[in-house]
């Protein structure tokens, strides 16, 4: 046992949440969260939620972790450290969740978007690539050709 | 720490070094939450800082413990690895380097020399002014020469840590050594007090990634504090306030209430007065701080923090009695003869008045830095 988070810890759902109600901190992000859709799709502007900013307890998170659900896309980055992303069952809302080089987490954010904005390439990079693809290809044909 | 890389720009280090602009967005998006920015900000950051010349960082150390540099080096966002190799050019700092002796002294001034004005200046400790400046030398250099000579270049000057800020433990009642925090020292140049004892590692990183980001001083409070991170009380954001709002006070540290997690104000906490982010950024990573292990605040990131009195009497009583002892109306009890009454009385009554003398001599120095 390593880490603080390897120490199993047995979370019990409030009451509420046993009968299918949200408690009012869960309610309250879940309703920011429809608003940022609504921008989403009217304005098509992009937006977070920082959630280690907010004073969430165990039983909140594991709640509102329960009320996104899990969606079709699951995404891995390993960039100085895992960190792992997945949409949620409801479209364009994706939970997105960063770990340093430790495996410690350093970030999680709910981002409202089409895509999450790390997995987009960047237009310098893609420029880049073609080059050094351009590259590559006229290298092995000078090196067939001879 | 080089001192021959200060026109290389954040991005081209990040590119020399293998890390991505994937992982970089990754890092300032910690950073930024660590920062309480918005979630967006973390890319934007990232952007800017790509673009950022490297600012030559010169870190000197004082009248200190070394405890703010240990705290610093524990930062986990960013990370102190990360800050060092990528966002600053640290060409200066006497524990973390491998230089010593003439050749680390070499390195400072020719840092100071190549990047006139432009340098930060980190300074850790108070600086001691007794006997001509001689309890605090190095190289031959008093540490109040060393400040006043570094800090004419100086783009900025970040204290780290209460010694730095306020004084702290050797500013306190007598202060033997005549020491002073740096703005006694030095009037003429933006000062930006990290204060704490010692300061969380992320307010320390996040202050001076702030800083590299925007090329300008964050906003300050009344005491030169960033807002960001000393913009409200440890009361105010602590987990147990709703119990100090129901008026459930534990009364010793193994009664039933502090079994129950209740609000430990009546146990000394000194966080209704005292402005700091470790109830929310927390420690070790975000793991937990003082009041979550039990214990109260010590106050330890506010001005003559030291001199306040028992870290153990509540807040609404007298600042007299040393730590441990019976209350002031139990030793008058114990006592019951008036000559000792008037003993502990006049005890306190000068106590309360050195306090004030020295409050008023801090605030002196606040608003009336000493001449540099």
């Amino acid at each position: 046992m390593s880490r603080l988070t390897d120490i199993p810890i047995r979370i019990e759902p409030l009451v509420s949440s046993s009968s299918g109600g949200l408690g009012g901190g869960v309610t309250a992000i879940l309703t920011e969260i429809v608003r940022l859709l609504e921008r989403l799709a009217s304005l098509d502007e992009p937006a977070a939620i920082d959630l280690r900013s907010l004073p969430m307890s165990p039983q909140d998170r594991t709640e509102l972790q329960n009320a996104l659900g899990e969606g079709e896309v699951q995404a891995t980055l390993n960039a100085e450290g895992i960190s792992r992303i997945h949409e949620t069952r409801v479209p364009g809302v994706w939970w997105v969740e960063h770990r340093d080089r430790h495996g410690e987490p350093i970030a999680e954010l709910i981002e409202v978007s089409r895509v999450p904005q790390i997995l987009a390439s960047a237009s310098e990079e893609i420029a880049a690539g073609a080059r050094d693809l351009r590259e590559r290809i006229t290298a092995a044909m000078a090196a067939r050709s001879r | 720490m080089t001192h021959d890389n200060h026109d290389v720009t954040v991005g081209e280090m990040l590119r020399r070094h293998g890390i991505s602009r994937r992982g970089f967005i990754k890092f300032c998006t910690a950073a930024a939450s660590a920062m309480a920015l918005p979630p967006f900000m973390g890319p934007a950051m990232a952007q800017q800082l790509r673009n950022a010349r490297r600012p030559s960082v010169i870190y000197l150390s004082f009248q200190e413990c070394t405890g703010c540099l240990e705290s610093l080096t524990r930062s986990f966002a960013p990370t102190i690895e990360s800050l060092i190799f990528n966002i600053i050019s640290l060409d200066y700092d006497d524990t973390l380097m491998a230089a010593a002796g003439e050749a680390a002294e070499t390195a400072r001034t020719k840092a100071m020399q190549d990047n006139f004005g432009k340098y930060v200046l980190i300074v850790d400790g108070s600086v001691p002014t007794g006997a001509g400046g001689g309890y605090c030398t190095a190289g031959g250099h008093s540490a109040v020469d060393t400040l006043r000579e570094a800090a004419k270049g100086a783009a900025a000057i970040v204290c780290v840590g209460t010694c730095a800020s306020f004084g702290g433990i050797p500013f306190a009642d007598p202060n033997p050594t005549q020491a002073w925090p740096v703005t006694g020292i030095v009037a003429d140049k933006p000062i930006i007090n990290v204060s704490g004892c010692p300061p969380i590692p992320e307010v320390i990183t996040g202050t001076l990634l702030q800083f590299v980001t925007t090329g300008t001083v964050p906003d300050l409070d009344e005491h030169r504090r960033p807002k960001v991170f000393f913009g409200n009380t440890i009361h105010d954001r602590c987990y147990r306030r709703p119990f100090y709002d129901q008026g459930k006070f534990a009364k010793s540290f193994d009664d039933e209430g502090a079994r129950n997690g209740w609000c430990l104000f009546e146990l000394g906490c000194k966080g209704p007065t005292t402005y700091n982010a470790c109830a929310t950024l927390k420690w070790n990573g975000g793991t937990s701080f003082p009041i979550e292990s039990g214990h109260g605040c010590l106050g330890c990131s506010e001005p003559n923090f030291w001199d306040k009195g028992s870290f153990y009497s509540g807040l609404s009583s007298p600042a007299w009695g040393k730590a441990g002892e019976t209350s002031p109306l139990e030793v008058l009890k114990i006592a019951g003869g008036a000559a000792v009454v008037g003993g502990v009385l006049g005890a306190a009554a000068a106590g309360v008045g050195r306090m004030r003398q020295h409050r008023q001599e801090y605030e002196s120095i606040d608003n009336e830095p000493k001449g540099s």
